[in-house]
């Protein structure tokens, strides 16, 4: 190029050869045998060309072409970050001192990382539910209450499921499995249910009448969910069987005060026989198969005494247990404390 | 010095005669409790051109900005803690790298299920056709490298002047 100009001459280039002269490199490496380049210290001559940068034509902002009654469930289809040029809301933020305006949409990179929710706006969300309307099914109308749903489906089984920000879709954490049932829905006898109880230990709530059974044991949640029912099910034909030993339980391991098998019935029996001048000796059958309802405010002092012993201890429990003494032995009832 | 250590360790009556000598010695001063990582130098001149993201040092992260990343594994008990702390910093620099001298703002980066979403404010000194260009290749490539779709959500603006929030 600076050897075209060096031998520029008004008139004296036709179109010809300036055409190939661009066109060839050899001519140039020809010409430059024949002249000594000059040092151009200052750069007079050829002054270096500033680069003018193109001024990309930007058109206006989309938000403004927009009309008032579109669909804006079309132009924001899905979750995006916020671009200034679409949403047509004059929207400012950031954290500016006293007085000063804070930042507005365009550039703004905080309103880029905040997630939004403008594929989320309420027509929206009605067009999806209406889509998606016809893969649901109708809910069961005898299932209408929670307590119908508790006699059907009395096991309820509890796991949780995991949603990631990331390419896992897997977590340990979704393996547990916890099996609920309330004990009352079990079919058991006084027996079968005092053994469930001493075998389930710490997972019965007596608050709540809830066996609980956590699995964690196993990898993948089918094999929980497999265990937790095996131990319900083990649990309860275990709970069924009556084994040799358990003849021996004497009123020691007994899980409640059962008022019949106790001294306390024995010493009541023998005083109404007193009181009536009976003289006749029981054997252990006949003092547990007794009918208290014989004697007068009977069946109350064995309900006191019983609430005595399995209630605990109580100004409530202590109290009963007072009255029905004295009703029993005929004495004046207590006086309050003046 | 090595040698000499040796030396006096093998003649036990000189360790006894110059004990206070070898005792281990070891300066202490009270700590320097000055937090420097964040922030920015005010210059004389105060021509220092900062964006809102540089004016507000990080422990106002969560009270006048927000985080850069957005995903899961930051939460406790996350997954993949690290693994996406490194991809996370791969996309920053590959952002950084490919679209060189253009990104005016951090990269953010936002991540739903598989989807990664990065976000930028790019100045527009390329013609459009390269900025195209850019786009599916740093989305092509990063979703091959991270086996995730990536989309790649840019704002332009015409120079480093409109992202400017103040001068120190």
């Amino acid at each position: 190029m600076s050897l075209f100009i060096k031998h520029y001459r008004p008139g004296s280039i036709f179109k010809k050869q300036i055409l190939w002269r661009l066109n060839s490199s050899v001519a140039e490496n020809h010409e430059s045998e024949e002249e000594f380049r000059v040092l151009d210290i200052l750069k007079k001559r050829d002054k270096q060309q500033k680069r003018v940068a193109r001024r990309i034509d930007v058109p206006a902002d989309r938000a403004e072409k927009m009309s008032t009654d579109q669909n804006w469930g079309n132009v924001w289809p899905g979750p995006r970050s916020f671009h200034p040029s679409t949403v047509p809301l004059p929207i400012r933020q950031g954290f500016v001192p006293k007085g000063q305006v804070p930042p507005g949409k365009k550039a703004n990179a905080e309103l880029m990382k905040i997630p939004n929710f403008l594929h989320l706006t309420p027509p929206v969300i009605k067009t999806q539910c209406e889509a998606i309307k016809k893969f649901c099914t109708e809910w069961p109308k005898l299932l209408n209450s929670e307590e119908a749903i508790e006699k059907h489906y009395p096991v309820e089984v509890i796991t949780s499921d995991y949603c990631h920000a990331s390419p896992t879709i897997r977590n340990p954490l979704a393996r547990v499995v916890t099996l609920r049932v309330k004990l009352s829905t079990l079919n058991l006898d006084k027996h079968a249910k005092d053994k469930l109880l001493r075998l389930v230990g710490d997972h019965y709530d007596e608050k709540t009448d809830l066996i609980t059974l956590t699995a964690d044991r196993c990898p993948m949640r089918r094999q929980n969910l497999d265990y937790v029912n095996y131990l319900l099910t083990a649990c309860y034909h275990e709970a069924w069987t009556v084994e040799d030993w358990e003849k021996e339980k004497m009123e020691a391991d007994m899980e409640y005060y059962d008022w019949n098998n106790n001294q306390s019935k024995k010493n009541l029996v023998n005083w109404y026989h007193k009181c009536i001048n009976k003289d006749i000796a029981l054997s252990e059958d006949e003092y547990k198969s007794f009918d208290t309802s014989v004697i007068d405010h009977g069946e109350e002092y064995k309900l006191a005494v019983s609430s005595l012993f399995n209630d605990g201890e109580r100004e409530e429990t202590i109290n009963n247990y007072d009255t029905a003494v004295r009703k029993l032995l005929g004495l004046p009832e207590r006086k309050p404390i003046e | 010095m090595n040698f000499s250590v040796i030396k006096l360790a093998q003649n036990a009556s000189i360790i006894t005669k110059n004990a206070p000598l070898l005792a281990s010695q070891f300066h202490t001063s009270t700590a320097l409790c000055r937090v420097v990582s964040g922030k920015y130098r005010i210059t004389k001149r105060r021509d220092k051109p900062l964006t809102y993201e540089m004016a507000n040092p990080p422990h106002y992260i969560a009270h006048r900005k927000t985080w850069n990343s957005w995903n899961t594994s930051n939460l406790k008990d996350g997954v993949r803690r690290s693994e996406t702390a490194l991809e996370d910093e791969f996309i920053r620099r590959f952002m950084n790298g490919t679209w060189h001298g253009l990104v005016c703002s951090e990269i953010i980066i936002k991540r739903q299920f598989n989807h990664i979403r990065v976000a930028a404010i790019i100045r527009r000194a390329v013609s459009p056709t390269k900025m195209y260009f850019l786009l599916g290749y740093s989305e092509e490539l990063m979703a091959n490298w991270l086996q995730c779709p990536v989309t790649l959500e840019l704002q332009t603006v015409d120079s480093f002047k409109d992202v400017v929030f103040k001068y120190i």
